[in-house]
């Protein structure tokens, strides 16, 4: 072992974080909110909150509905737009040794490619998240994620205009996600991030309306994590860049279990909302797995996954 | 931080009050701030329970939390079912705190159903001001029917007038808090008057009917569906008026819960 303890750095596509840990894009803000819980520095990245060319409001009100094990959610892209993220968000974050990846969303293939010019002449950002894959838009999002040529598109004309690398996240709400996995892989992504929310709804049946305004929200929280840990799983299998999973992740026996299927990293996302320490939770606790199974790097546990069970 | 269950009483049909235990570095919510409350280690229910603070009380090696909530759903239910001994989390105090005035003449509180609960943590905090200086206190408390109605007796130990109301006139005047209050409103100058409001929408927008004339006298709580509670999450959101700021919509748990009753645009 290095040190005191295990090797801990992953390259998730051309950027090298001190350990496999980030915060998924919409539950941790630009980072602020957190401050006051935990050491930020700690974390292996932060994907910040989706960023688009305008500002957004986001949806009416209800915009969050608890489900067992989950919650559906139609915040519906709300953010100040890029310039007011460049101006305002970033410096907080640059004081910070963390790596800042931007969480990019467009309407059209245009607002992507202003978007991308714009983060990447901008200091302070370390890598690019593409969202394809948002349920919650009416025009956008979902359209790119759930078409291999659309997510090839998206993806080439993003990498034409940065040098930084390029995440693009995938939407469940698919067939068959491989496809589009392989497709962006294709068109040059660094690497790839699954999943995003899957579509649902609740109703309340008193009123007979839906409880969320919006109809349809994505589905997260740990309710969702084994369709997420099949996705990862049957995605790394198909393509050689790196697979960041997502999904349901609470703790670190569940980020264990997406490393062990191929996840080069992981992403947490409502599990902050229930504990605000979550991130660096499952940093020490996959730190504590490595030093008891005497695994002296994290990538020598990534993809180990014994599929047909014969180690025993 | 974990704090440990010293009661979890039933004091109504339906309402229960709970008091927990916390570490002494658990800071002093001031009124308006809200906690939350999760039961360790359970992800179903998912999400903590955000509940205005009701009593705060220090002692010099630990502090006790009261909250006076009313069972609404799952995560309610679950929550009356703990007790004494059982360990339960609490997050905070988060939120925009209430103004206080310490120059007030007269402060007025109207609440209805259980937001009586933050409603009485603020009232008990004019009291120490009140026993200071001549500030009267005057609260008006309505709820639908006098089994719902919790805590008047402590009210009575704040408040020099405590008027209340039923919807089905059980107890009290017949009828609305805000038909009650509104027959006594010419009376209250707004220069020197201020007040506070916590209660159903519904209530809270006929206050603000009320109050259209003067609404810079009036702060009142505001409540939504909550996930995360510190503002990153953006899912907890009231329309304001302005449209300033985020474009509108503002966070029930960081610009909140506290908001002045001329901003929030009723719809």
């Amino acid at each position: 072992m290095k040190n005191a303890g295990p090797e801990m750095q992953v390259d998730i596509g051309g950027l090298i974080i001190k350990n496999p840990v980030l915060t998924a894009s919409g539950t941790f803000g630009y980072g602020r909110e957190y401050v006051p819980y935990l050491d930020i520095s700690r974390l292996g990245a932060i994907i910040t909150k989706g960023v688009s060319l305008e500002p957004r409001d986001g949806n009416k009100p209800p915009r969050i509905m608890e489900t067992p094990c989950g919650i559906l959610n139609a915040i519906g892209l709300e953010n100040p737009g890029v310039h007011a993220f460049i101006k305002e968000k970033l410096p907080f974050l640059r004081q910070f040794s963390v790596p800042v990846v931007a969480n990019v969303f467009g309407e059209t293939i245009d607002d992507f490619k202003k978007v991308t010019e714009l983060l990447s002449e901008s200091k302070g950002v370390e890598g690019l998240e593409i969202n394809i894959s948002c349920p919650n838009v009416k025009k956008g999002g979902s359209i790119f994620g759930s078409d291999p040529d659309m997510a090839h598109a998206v993806t080439r004309e993003v990498k034409r205009l940065t040098d930084l690398p390029v995440i693009i996240k995938l939407t469940p709400n698919v067939t068959d996600i491989c496809l589009i996995a392989e497709s962006v892989e294709e068109a040059g992504a660094d690497a790839v991030s699954l999943i995003n929310t899957l579509t649902g709804m609740s109703v309340d049946i008193e009123r007979r309306i839906p409880h969320l305004a919006n109809v349809t929200g994505g589905l997260s929280g740990p309710a969702i994590k084994p369709i997420a840990l099949r996705m990862v799983w049957q995605v790394a299998k198909r393509v050689k860049i790196p697979v960041i999973g997502i999904g349901g992740i609470a703790n670190a026996s569940d980020a264990l279990e997406f490393l062990i299927v191929g996840a080069r990293a992981v992403q947490i996302g409502t599990a902050n909302f229930i504990n605000p320490c979550a991130t660096t939770d499952i940093i020490d606790g996959i730190e504590n797995y490595l030093k008891r199974h005497n695994i002296a790097d994290v990538n020598d546990l990534i993809g180990t996954f014994d599929e047909e069970g014969k180690s025993c | 931080m974990n704090g440990k269950i010293v009661k979890n009483e039933q004091i109504s049909t339906g309402h229960f009050l709970l008091g927990v235990k916390l570490p002494e570095s658990f800071k002093t919510p001031m009124p308006g701030q809200f906690i939350m409350t999760r039961e360790p280690g359970r992800i179903d229910p998912l999400l903590g329970r955000p509940f205005g603070v009701y009593v705060f009380e220090s002692s010099h090696d630990e502090v006790t939390v009261e909250i006076l909530y009313k069972v609404v759903g799952k995560g309610t239910l679950l929550l009356s079912r703990l007790t004494e001994g059982n360990f339960i989390e609490v997050l905070g105090p988060y939120g925009r705190a209430f103004d206080i005035y310490p120059e007030a003449g007269k402060v007025i509180f109207v609440c209805g159903g259980i937001g009586v609960a933050p409603i009485t943590y603020l009232a008990s905090h004019y009291r120490r001001l009140a026993d200071a200086r001549d500030i009267e206190l005057i609260c008006y408390y309505g709820a639908s029917k006098a089994e719902n109605l919790v805590g008047i007796e402590k009210l009575k130990k704040i408040c020099s007038h405590v008027f209340i109301s039923t919807d089905d006139g059980s107890h009290g005047f017949h009828g609305l808090i805000t038909e009650r209050f509104s027959a006594d409103i010419s009376s209250y100058d707004p220069g020197s008057s201020k007040i506070y409001a916590c209660g159903p929408r519904s209530m809270l927008k006929q206050l603000s009917e009320l109050l259209a004339e003067n609404p810079a006298s009036c702060q009142i709580l505001m409540e939504e569906r909550m996930a995360c509670g510190v503002g990153a999450c953006l899912g907890c959101m009231v329309l304001l008026k302005d449209g300033e700021g985020r474009g509108g919509y503002a966070r029930v748990c960081t610009e909140g819960p506290v908001f002045n009753i001329g901003d929030i645009n009723w719809g």
